[in-house]
């Protein structure tokens, strides 16, 4: 991966160590000691739970690590996947049959992603500020249309109870969705010259735009795909619970979204990583969170230590990948 | 002779109005020039926690109806769940000096010395649903120890009983400063103790969120594949629950109890097998309580601000299968 180089030191050869193969460490440390001392942790049926529990929030982090490895940050997602297939909710109930709805709140999602893009890449906000102020925009808009937070998915559609209950090939099929947009991200990235663009543009936006690269419409589809990637994860929620609660805006899901991205060793600075960072730490998150919900922790410990691990991974993500002077300017978060 | 007989008759009618004191005139319901006098023009303030939840959405139909019909102004001060909001939503109020001002309290703290402050300005307070350690002059809502009682008795009755599954319950919370857990907690609490045996494996909280609830129940139901019930705080989060237990095909084996409005969201649920048992407090009922104590405060302007306390606890209805129709499950168009 570009930027992804090993730095030799001194004569000898070192085994080079990045934050990912750290939090695989950490994941599989964690793993051995539940499977050990927790019963019923290394079970078949725990391990689908698992990562279950994790689909959305995988998700929502592989659409975030896309933007976040062209140097952007994405705030509107939680927004978007709620208000998003809230819309699409509240076009049934005026009579328009729920596939339709998905589409045309797929044209709403987009329409956001387009103007977020717009604004970083034309206005050139910086992305955590117009990204933050189009959350708000997003949501706000949201809770004047509906009068309610939870809005319930019309009953007997088929496809979505299947999301919610159905397998594929063994997998819950929320867990095979969230696999397979994985495995189609992670090949856009590496395969496509459009994935190229993304590298380049985040590891140096203004040597990009000289070499001749046309970092404005990648920025905007970025941004596109994204809002996509969770209006998809909003359909996984529906189909997993047949309702959507917009009230997850204001929950700390984006700041989980950003754990993981974080945490799996995709570094804020752009330019590095990929979706296999994304892998390991939301099967990271997903361990912890399994673990200490079978410990019994309570919510308020477990938020403490999520957030002691993000502040870990935070620090070791300066010691490994150290600002670059050159690179390091305005709009960089 | 037709003269004299409209003589006789006019004569008997004065007569008999003459014979009703306060009808001397013309015909005036006892009290009513009175009531209206004393709502006209005045003024309710509503600190909410959100609008966004049905049961607040069902108060404040209940209590505009009232407002307009009986001519006082009633504003909704929405901090859509943001403490800091709602207390300076509070400080605008006590400004404002509103005749009643109407406070869900999100905690049994966060409110209570701007709730103390507004006291000693001599507002009127009324305090819905949730409570805080500060008492006003009136709290109208649930019973919320009898709650968790109601529902943990449900589920002892369920799990002990020969043939249950097991003796495992779990407790899905909101949030556990919300004054509600607490009390439920205490209801919870003392069914344990008079049920030994009964089994507390999971107490969670669930942030009132339905997938935080799915997640919770699915990983609990692999470390406890014989668990026999659930217990939870709002309907709305506990069709998470259920969605959990209907994927591991549970539903048979395990029980899942909680209470809400009485929206009928909650018997769509019912029907969809995704919840067992809802105890409703019809948050319609419980508005008309509290338009009652509305118009008590504002027709007792001389009394002084907490002067005298008051508690109403609302009405709770066991709603399952069998009786999730009709006035147990209404839609907010009903109320209006």
């Amino acid at each position: 991966m570009a930027g992804d180089t090993p730095q030799p030191t001194g004569s000898g050869r070192r085994v080079k160590i990045t934050q990912e193969s750290v939090v695989t460490a950490i994941a599989a440390l964690l793993f051995v000691v539940f499977s050990i001392f927790l019963n019923n942790f290394l079970t078949q049926g725990n391990i689908l739970a698992l990562l279950k529990n994790v689909a959305i929030l995988g998700t929502l982090a592989t659409g975030m690590g896309f933007i976040v490895v062209g140097r952007g940050i994405d705030l509107t997602m939680v927004a978007v996947m709620v208000v998003g297939v809230a819309f699409a909710i509240w076009l049934t109930t005026l009579g328009q049959g729920f596939f339709g709805a998905i589409v045309i709140g797929g044209g709403l999602v987009t329409a956001c992603g387009l103007v977020t893009g717009l604004l970083i890449a034309v206005a050139e906000i910086p992305p955590i500020f117009a990204t933050l102020a189009m959350a708000s925009v997003i949501y706000g808009g949201g809770r004047v249309a509906f009068s309610s937070d939870v809005l319930y998915a019309p009953a007997n559609v088929a496809w979505l109870s299947f999301i919610g209950s159905g397998t594929f090939l063994g997998l819950p099929a929320s867990v095979a969705i969230f696999l397979a947009l994985a495995a189609l991200v992670a090949a856009f990235l590496r395969l496509t010259r459009f994935g190229r663009f993304v590298y380049a543009t985040g590891d140096n936006p203004h040597a990009a735009r000289t070499m001749g690269l046309p970092t404005r419409p990648v920025l905007v589809a970025q941004y596109i795909v994204a809002a996509l990637i969770a209006y998809l994860a909003g359909i996984l929620l529906t189909g997993l619970v047949s309702s959507i609660n917009t009230r997850l805006y204001n929950s700390t899901l984006i700041y989980d979204v950003l754990l993981v991205v974080v945490l799996g060793g995709i570094s804020l600075s752009g330019g590095q990583g990929g979706v296999r960072n994304v892998l390991v730490g939301t099967v990271l998150v997903g361990i912890l969170i399994n673990g200490m919900t079978i410990l019994n922790f309570s919510y308020t410990s477990q938020n403490l230590i999520k957030s002691v691990i993000l502040l870990a991974a935070l620090a070791l993500d300066a010691a490994i990948n150290p600002r670059d002077e050159q690179t390091s300017q305005s709009g960089d978060i | 002779m037709t003269f004299l007989k409209k003589a006789a008759f006019a004569a008997l009618a004065t007569a008999a109005l003459c014979a009703q004191p306060l009808m001397a005139e013309q015909i005036e319901q006892v009290g009513r020039a009175a009531y209206l006098e004393a709502t006209k023009g005045k003024k309710v303030i509503f600190v909410p926690l959100s609008q966004g939840m049905d049961l607040n959405q069902a108060w404040t139909a209940v209590w505009q109806r009232h407002a307009a019909r009986y001519g006082f102004s009633f504003e909704v001060r929405d901090p859509n769940m943001d403490t800091a909001a709602g207390i300076r939503a509070l400080q605008g109020a006590i400004a404002e000096k509103p005749d009643v001002l109407i406070v869900q309290n999100p905690d049994v703290q966060t409110y209570a010395r701007a709730l103390k402050q507004a006291q000693q300005a001599g507002i009127k307070i009324l305090q819905i649903n949730m409570q805080s350690i500060t008492q006003t002059d009136s709290y109208v809502g649930n019973d919320w120890i009898e709650m968790g009682r109601l529902e943990a008795g449900e589920l002892a009755k369920t799990c002990m009983a020969p043939g249950a599954p097991s003796k495992k319950i779990v407790w899905l919370a909101g949030v556990q400063t919300g004054a509600a857990n607490i009390y439920m907690r205490e209801g919870l609490n003392q069914i344990l103790a008079e049920n030994p045996g009964l089994e507390l494996v999971s107490d969670q909280p669930a942030d009132y969120d339905s997938e935080k609830a799915r997640q919770i129940t699915e990983t609990v139901l692999q470390q406890h594949p014989d668990l026999c019930g659930i217990m939870g705080i709002w309907d709305n989060a506990e069709v998470g629950a259920g969605a959990a237990v209907l994927a591991a095909g549970k539903q048979d084996q395990v029980t899942i109890v909680t209470n809400g409005a009485g929206a009928a969201t909650a018997c769509d649920s019912i029907g969809k097998g995704l919840l067992d048992v809802v105890y409703n407090f019809n948050a319609p009922i419980q508005a008309e309580i509290a338009a009652q104590q509305i118009s008590e405060l504002l027709q007792h302007p001389e009394r002084q601000a907490g002067a005298e306390k008051t508690v109403f606890f609302g009405p709770i209805t066991r709603v399952d299968k069998s009786n999730a129709t009709g006035r147990n499950c209404w839609t907010l168009d009903q109320l209006k």
